[in-house]
């Protein structure tokens, strides 16, 4: 069977990483389209999560709850991790551990092999791109197909995701329906419309005649054993449902407790997302098919994930390991609201996948990113889990100070500025003398266009200048007058 | 390959260097969920009128359109009216002893082409696909439902014998028939009745579908288009008379391979 996935194009806009971060950023700043994209996309979900919260008074408890469920599921992540592997076992399942990106691979391929898979369909999973399954699936002769509309058209396109929950919001109709047009060798109207049904009718098809289903898992509740897949077109359930063999692959900070504490988290995780209560489809898959059952796959394998994430558990950016996956600190990061996800050059963009990145490549992989922030705070409060984001950042920035991966210059006038503030008298003298360094700088109450290393600092960014009184000043006068 | 062992070894290496970020607990579970779920049976015998009109609200909300009929013998009808206004024949359903009604006559009466799904497995290859193509040709798919969620307006259905994962997800018009036994309120309920299935061994199902609407997508510039990959309508028809009572729960000692 010579079987064609939907080839990608000539040139693919994935990931980028020979161009660095700034000129990465600065292309998606100069892209009209995109910009545009981004401003009405992120809008438009943060307008709906707020909705949704805003008719859920009980929603902010919710939060509380829902980040105390995930520490204390840290707190004991090899009870309640063994507790899942325990029951998947018990309800027929099988359980692989891999330490890596490439082990996780291996297993897939050798599942894969083992029953002679030639067609994969696949629901969206962050893990999946995470571990760039697609790519060693196509090398071991199976194709993979992704079935999430968004994920469909960037693959289509030979691209990656530029968003957690809306992979192809960089894309507009037209190019969609270019894409579509080459693929399937005839004129489409560039109609989302249209194109969803033509989706439809192709990926029906391949729902059909696959014989693996991949999937993520949003969720595994340890109690039950249970996989939980939330989906809003509904290709997670024809995933698990169609094909012979499903195998699940799942970080292991998926693992929730009880289906007490699961409800707690579908609460949170599509208002968080795209405003809806519930997304259209929550399926919670137990096991293969039970004996008596017409459907449902005859093998079903669950594929642990490290990667990173247990360094993590007693690390400093432990507290990323909440993370559910809602891209809600996308859509109110500044940052990313300006380039999009591609621009961060990995699988998890925006301020989450910042961590996410460090965790899973080390520090060294964020040695700009890391600054890819105004630490507002903004994503720490949309986040269904609270999880601190700002603070981890400026840990990282430290991890990358230590690492002396920072340039020279920029490491170097931070030490001056740091031994400065150690010394108050030499503080005091520099407010002075840096009073009298800034005139031919101040333009319009701002200093603008420092020379020498300080050049690059405020080409795009100005500064308020040093106060004729400093409060140090001000203080010691104020000290005098009350005590005279 | 990494062995479980030396997976968790690591994982308590790591637990031992952290005492956590705050002190924290789970949710609390029921102790007897079964006792839960029979107070919450015996508070909603008197509320579910309130619940029934929630219920309707969200479900609007989310797209799906509701019916709401007398007795059990009134749903032909229905079917026949969202058949003939959408040109559709060929219908699937679950077995009539998962749905607790047989309306297989009355349907043909209506000028529908109904196929019954067995209420259990099929061995025979052949057989397996035939069903499988009449699934995928069908029009409507005609399901009951176990919960029907009236704060999120979602129908929740468990897979079993005579229960295909497939009725409710690869036709395109999916008709859901309920009656008060199922209506709870609050999402948390729905986690009570889950904590009480798995109690038991076999009250779970393969699969339990929480169902909030028709299958939906806006990966193509934001625009919102049903029907995706899974159901572009989906209506459910409340039934004032209870009839699900005689229903068969998703595993029964007698609901054993058929067909051989």
């Amino acid at each position: 069977m010579s079987e064609s996935p939907p080839a990608p194009s000539a040139s693919p806009v994935g990931f980028d990483l020979a161009t660095p971060f700034r000129q990465r950023a600065g292309r998606a700043l100069n892209d009209t389209f995109l910009q545009q994209a981004l401003t009405i996309a992120t809008t438009k979900f943060i307008g709906l999560r707020g909705e949704a919260f805003g008719e859920f008074p009980e929603g902010e408890a919710l939060r509380d709850r829902a980040r105390e469920i995930k520490e204390a599921t840290l707190q004991r992540l090899d009870h309640y991790l063994g507790l899942l592997v325990d029951n998947v076992e018990a309800r027929g399942g099988h359980v692989h551990f891999a330490s890596t990106a490439a082990e996780a691979r291996a297993i897939v391929l050798d599942i894969g092999g083992r029953t002679g898979a030639r067609l994969a369909v696949k629901s969206k999973s962050m893990a999946t791109e995470e571990i760039e399954l697609n790519e060693a699936l196509l090398h071991a002769g199976i194709t993979p197909v992704e079935t999430d509309l968004g994920e469909y058209i960037i693959q289509m396109a030979g691209e990656k995701p530029s968003h957690i929950i809306a992979p192809a919001i960089h894309k507009t109709k037209g190019q969609v329906a270019d894409l579509f047009a080459r693929e399937l060798k005839r004129e489409v109207a560039a109609d989302p419309e249209v194109l969803t049904r033509i989706a439809r009718a192709e990926l029906r098809e391949k729902f059909l005649r696959a014989d693996l289903g991949v999937t993520g898992a949003n969720f595994g509740v340890a109690e039950t054993g249970t996989l939980v897949l939330v989906t809003n077109e509904g290709n997670g359930r024809m995933v698990t449902s169609l094909p012979r063999v499903h195998v699940a692959l799942m970080g292991v900070e998926k693992v929730v407790p009880s289906m007490t504490d699961l409800v707690v988290f579908l609460a949170l995780l599509a208002r968080s997302a795209t405003g809806q209560k519930l997304s259209a489809y929550t399926t919670l898959v137990q096991g293969p098919r039970r004996p008596g059952e017409l459907e449902g796959p005859d093998e079903l394998h669950l594929v642990l994930l490290d990667n990173g994430r247990i360094r993590q558990v007693g690390g400093p950016l432990r507290e990323s390991l909440y993370c559910l996956r809602c891209g809600a600190c996308l859509n109110v990061c500044p940052v990313y609201r300006q380039i999009g996800g591609h621009a961060y050059g990995h699988t998890y963009p925006g301020p989450i996948g910042i961590l996410a990145t460090a965790m899973l490549n080390g520090p060294g992989a964020v040695k700009d990113l890391a600054h890819a922030s105004s630490l507002c705070g903004a994503c720490q409060a949309a986040c269904p889990v609270r999880i601190d984001i700002p603070r981890m950042l400026i840990e990282l920035r430290r991890q990358v100070d230590d690492a002396k991966i920072a340039p020279w210059r920029e490491r170097m006038v931070f030490g001056l500025f740091g031994g400065l503030l150690r010394r108050p008298a030499l503080y005091r003298l520099s407010a002075r003398l840096g009073r009298w360094l800034q005139r031919p700088f101040v333009h319009g109450g701002r200093i603008r266009g420092l020379p020498l290393l300080f050049g690059e600092w405020t080409r795009t960014r100005d500064l308020p200048p040093i106060a004729s009184r400093t409060f140090a000043e001000r203080w010691r006068d104020l000290a005098r007058e009350v005590g005279s | 390959m990494t062995t479980r062992a030396e997976f968790f070894e690591g994982i308590r290496r790591e637990m031992a260097k952290t005492r956590g970020l705050f002190p924290a607990g789970t949710a609390t579970r029921p102790a007897h969920p079964h006792e839960v779920v029979e107070t919450i049976r015996r508070e909603m015998a008197e509320r579910w009128p309130q619940a029934l009109e929630r219920f309707r609200r969200e479900f609007e909300r989310v797209g799906g359109v509701l019916h709401r009929v007398a007795t059990a013998s009134d749903v032909p009808g229905v079917l026949g009216r969202i058949a003939r206004e959408r040109n559709a024949q060929r219908l699937v359903a679950w077995h009539p002893g998962a749905l607790g009604v047989d309306w297989s006559a009355a349907l043909a009466r209506e000028g529908i082409a109904v196929a019954s799904m067995p209420d259990g497995a099929v061995m025979d290859d052949a057989e397996h696909q035939r069903l499988r193509g009449l699934t995928a040709e069908a029009d409507l798919g005609l399901t009951g439902v176990d919960l029907a969620l009236a704060e999120t307006g979602t129908l929740v259905l468990r897979s079993g014998p005579g229960r295909p994962r497939s009725t409710s997800l690869l036709p395109p018009y999916h008709v859901a028939v309920f009656d008060r036994g199922a209506l709870v309120e609050s999402l948390q309920q729905v986690g009570v009745f889950l904590e009480a299935w798995n109690t038991r061994d076999d009250g779970f199902g393969g699969v339990v579908n929480f169902i909030t609407g028709p299958s939906r997508t806006a990966d193509i510039e934001l625009t919102l288009t049903r029907g995706v990959h899974g159901p572009k309508e989906v209506h459910a028809i409340f039934v004032e008379t209870p009839f699900r009572e005689g229903a068969a729960p998703p595993s029964l000692p007698n609901a054993q391979q058929t067909d051989g």
